[in-house]
């Protein structure tokens, strides 16, 4: 079971974990995968931002122009992340806690930075405490449920992962020969899905900051 | 029998026991969601799409349960080298 671990790794004589090592190969990965798409095949990089674009603006009910980058970026990172363990030797990112706790902070943030962008500093405090007449009320109550549900998307994708891996490597020590693909395969379909449910729920809570109060 | 091994004796029993009552709730309650969604795509067809995809949704976010015991259990059992 120790294999469903980080592990820590020297390179050059300074200790990393593997996570962050793979973390590294991820972005060689995604930069050069999106060089190569560009220059010979273009029109399948615009049908994926397009699919992302429709998908946020679905969700939004608003143009996803400004949220693209941002979510389109969390998206893929996400849905590479989950999937690049299948490689040999390469840790999946997403199986160190630390690295999903960096990603909901980052939606944490995001959520905060968009509604300050749309509304303005006293705008985006007054909406956080919807009824304005129990503002010392509602205001700490907000604040509680936006650090809960960070926790919960970190903890979200973590288990997934997490609990995927276990599967294969329970499967492994009963019958390493043909037995974990099934659990392999199950383990790419969640992966895939978790960073769909990733990129909705950030969505959903920057369409919450960003919408505009009756 | 020491303490340290009633300890562990405690964590194994507990765990089979959260196990359990996550998966049947779990079960019965994707079983009705399942159960909805495809009566409704039954009686409009034209709307399955849709339905077929917050479904899926629907049962990832439902599952969250059952994988925060998975979670909760691999700490107890130290299965996440913590």
């Amino acid at each position: 079971m120790d294999r469903v671990a980080p592990q820590v790794v020297q390179i050059f004589g300074i200790s990393v974990k593997d996570t962050v090592v793979s973390t590294w190969f991820m972005m060689l990965v995604v930069i050069g995968g999106v060089i190569i798409i560009r220059r010979f095949f273009p029109a399948l990089l615009k049908r994926l931002i397009d699919f992302l674009g429709d998908t946020i603006s679905d969700v939004m009910e608003r143009p996803a122009k400004p949220y693209l980058p941002y979510l389109g970026a969390l998206a893929i990172f996400v849905a590479i992340a989950n999937v690049i363990g299948v490689v040999p030797i390469v840790a999946t990112p997403t199986k160190d806690i630390n690295t999903t706790a960096a990603l909901a902070i980052t939606v944490f943030f995001a959520v905060h930075v968009f509604g300050i962008r749309q509304k303005g500093v006293w705008g985006h405090i007054k909406s956080m405490a919807a009824p304005i007449g129990l503002f010392f009320l509602m205001l700490p109550l907000d604040i509680v449920g936006q650090l809960s549900r960070t926790l919960s998307l970190t903890l979200r994708l973590f288990g997934n992962v997490v609990s995927s891996e276990l599967i294969v490597d329970v499967v492994y020590e009963v019958m390493p020969v043909i037995a974990p693909l099934p659990m392999i395969a199950l383990g790419l379909f969640i992966g895939v899905l978790q960073a769909y449910i990733f990129t909705i729920l950030a969505t959903v809570f920057i369409s919450l900051a960003v919408r505009e109060d009756e | 029998m020491d303490s340290q091994m009633l300890i562990t004796v405690v964590i194994i029993i507990t765990s089979g026991i959260g196990i359990l009552a996550s998966t049947i709730t779990l079960a019965i309650v994707e079983g009705r969601a399942v159960l909805k969604a495809l009566e409704g795509m039954v009686r409009q067809p034209e709307v399955a799409n849709r339905l077929f995809t917050s479904l899926i949704v629907g049962m990832a976010l439902l599952e969250t349960s059952a994988i925060y015991v998975i979670l909760v259990i691999s700490l107890l059992l130290g299965l996440l080298g913590g």
